[in-house]
């Protein structure tokens, strides 16, 4: 079928969707075009590209697209990952550092600001009839790039709003974050790593603020890590590990007070006042340092906040507390690529990279037992949802008792379930906006 | 004459297949018990990979978190471990790459495929392993296994267990 602006309206309700939206192949086309095609994507940030000529690739939905730093201005650029000529994909995927891009097809070159330079052979060129210094020969530009505190984020559609209107008061968790650093500055640092869910990419957007999961799905890691640690001999030290994966073993009452904060556009964090990143023990040597740079009253301020994950809606997800983000890459209907990559806090010892990069292999690994267990049911969903007994999908909890907020913002206590449907609110008003995406500034 | 000769080939060759037989009969407990204390199971996530500990990998595991893993598998609970896990181990290329005459550690180097089964889908893990043997009252343990998969750098699905 092809969806009309009706039939899209049909599948959301205000605390329940249709199961089609995670099924339908035809949706997530029409998903790339509208959602993906006219949201502040995360491209990369500016560390992983830190000299002239340094790129990398990467992808928005089926756009191959090509992250630089140029060569004259120090400036980063995203270009559409493609040859003006016939079309060839102009860069492998990866990265790398370029004095220039030429196409492996004509040798057609361009520079790292995106301007074709040469289009051999240079000796017939004049009486060829076609003229390469058409602008139009360069490499197509994204309609918006805007960097936040090195966040670099692109937008395909010329008509969006800018960046901070999109993302509003949630940038308050990158601010957070980048505050961790005792120079206020992050670094990209530990590579990355990919874990292929074979799921739709909304499960795993609405599970990073699904407060009420962790009981059940985690609670074979958390009785593991629990029963290993009361087994431990009296007097031992506590390993690492325990402290990390014990939080998720918390009561509802504790998950229940970490509560929800939505904001426009569909973007939320949960851990509003407490959140299972509360309680790692100390650094005292990255204290010191935060305190030098802060004073302690801020510092205690910066460490109050530790949010739990906070939604970039569609991309992107951060862990400020712990360094850690996770982007999301939809591949189709039923496939998504997550790359999870870490941060080191500039002026902090390597003691804080090695606990995220600990955080990070212990929950967002591939050989993980908490990612597992959640990959198991985002795929036991993606299954489910096959299952012609039943349509829809509920996201009632709570739904009478929202708390709207001075700000625009929306608190909800923690087994609230106004986090999906905040998305899903937004998600409609994109999927049903049929005006033509504009692809040029 | 030092107190320690080098081993031969199959008394290496023995160990491998002792332990990747634990391996792929869910032997974990027992296979545990082949690292040493302070032992470690690593699976890099880039090649040449250097640094466990400042760079993320697939598995970077020590005795602690291998406990921590079992007793996640055994728990009933644990959704994604619901099917049984069936592997098959064949090693190849076997070499010693360096033994230490002042104590009878060996760094030993081997070729792998491993073929593993879960829920209808089968998955094959090759490459390369290193492991750093050391000689524990004449019995060899494990200092470290490294498992270097050709595609580390691939998007994985889950891994289900030890490699």
């Amino acid at each position: 079928m092809s969806y009309s602006v009706e039939d899209i309206e049909k599948l959301v309700e205000p605390a329940r969707v249709h199961r089609k939206v995670y099924t339908d192949e035809e949706i997530f086309d029409l998903e790339m075009e509208r959602v993906w095609g006219r949201t502040w994507i995360f491209a990369g940030h500016a560390s992983e590209v830190p000299n002239g000529g340094d790129y990398k690739t990467f992808n928005i939905g089926s756009q191959s697209m090509l992250m630089v730093r140029n060569r004259k201005n120090d400036n980063i650029s995203v270009f559409y990952n493609r040859c003006t000529h016939k079309g060839a994909k102009l860069v492998g995927d990866g990265k790398g550092c370029a004095k220039a891009f030429r196409c492996p097809y004509h040798a057609w070159t361009f520079d790292t600001e995106g301007k074709l330079l040469a289009t051999p052979p240079t000796k017939t060129l004049e009486t060829s009839g076609f003229a390469p210094d058409d602008p139009e020969y360069n490499l197509r530009p994204a309609a918006q790039v805007d960097i936040y505190h090195g966040f670099v984020f692109v937008n395909l559609d010329a008509n969006a709003e800018g960046l901070h209107e999109y993302f509003g008061d949630s940038l308050t968790s990158i601010d957070n974050m980048v505050e961790r650093s005792p120079e206020g500055e992050l670094e990209m640092a530990g590579g990355v790593l990919r874990y292929r869910h074979d799921c739709n990419w909304k499960s795993f957007v609405e599970n990073l603020n699904d407060n009420m999961h962790p009981m059940a799905t985690h609670q074979s890691a958390i009785e593991a890590c629990q029963g290993y640690a009361q087994d431990l001999p009296e007097g031992s030290e506590v390993p690492e590990t325990v402290h990390i994966l014990g939080p998720f073993g918390s009561s509802y009452d504790f998950f229940e007070d970490m509560s929800h904060v939505v904001f426009k556009n569909g973007h939320s964090y949960s851990g509003n006042k407490v959140s299972i990143h509360s309680a790692y023990p100390p650094v005292p040597d990255y204290v010191d340092a935060m305190e030098t740079a802060y004073g302690k009253e801020k510092t205690k301020e910066i460490f109050s906040c530790a949010r739990h994950n906070t939604v970039y809606y569609p991309s992107l997800t951060i862990k400020g507390a712990i360094q850690a983000i996770r982007v999301v890459r939809p591949i189709s209907v039923n496939r998504t690529d997550i790359e999870t990559y870490t941060f080191r806090l500039k002026g902090a010892p390597d003691e804080m990279l090695q606990r995220t990069l600990l955080y990070s292999r212990l929950i967002n690994s591939p050989s993980s037992i908490v990612g597992a267990d959640d990959l198991e049911v985002y795929e036991r969903v993606q299954a489910g949802l096959h299952s012609h007994g039943h349509d829809w999908v509920s996201m009632e909890r709570q739904k009478d008792h929202d708390q709207p907020q001075e700000d625009g913002s929306i608190e909800a206590t923690g087994s609230s379930e106004l986090p999906f449907r905040n998305q899903y609110k937004y998600w409609l008003q994109l999927m049903t906006n049929t005006e033509a995406v504009k692809i040029k500034a | 004459m030092s107190q320690y000769q080098r081993p031969g080939l199959k008394k290496i060759e023995e160990f491998l297949y002792h332990e990747t037989g634990l391996l792929d009969r869910m032997e974990i407990r027992q296979w545990i018990d082949l690292f040493t204390d302070t032992g470690d199971y690593w699976m890099p996530v880039t090649p040449d990979q250097e640094d466990p500990i400042n760079h993320i990998s697939i598995f970077y595991d020590d005795r602690d978190l291998m406990e921590i893993r079992l007793r996640h598998h055994d728990n009933p609970r644990s959704h994604s471990k619901d099917f049984t896990i069936r592997s098959s181990h064949v090693l190849g290329n076997v070499q010693i790459a360096s033994f230490d005459e002042s104590n009878g550690d060996c760094q030993v180097s081997c070729n792998f495929q491993c073929v593993m089964y879960y829920r209808d889908q089968q998955q094959l893990y090759a490459g390369t392993c290193q492991y750093h043997l050391r000689l524990i009252d004449g019995r060899y343990h494990i200092q470290r296994k490294r498992v270097d998969l050709i595609n580390c750098d691939a998007p994985h699905g889950s891994i289900q267990t030890y490699v």
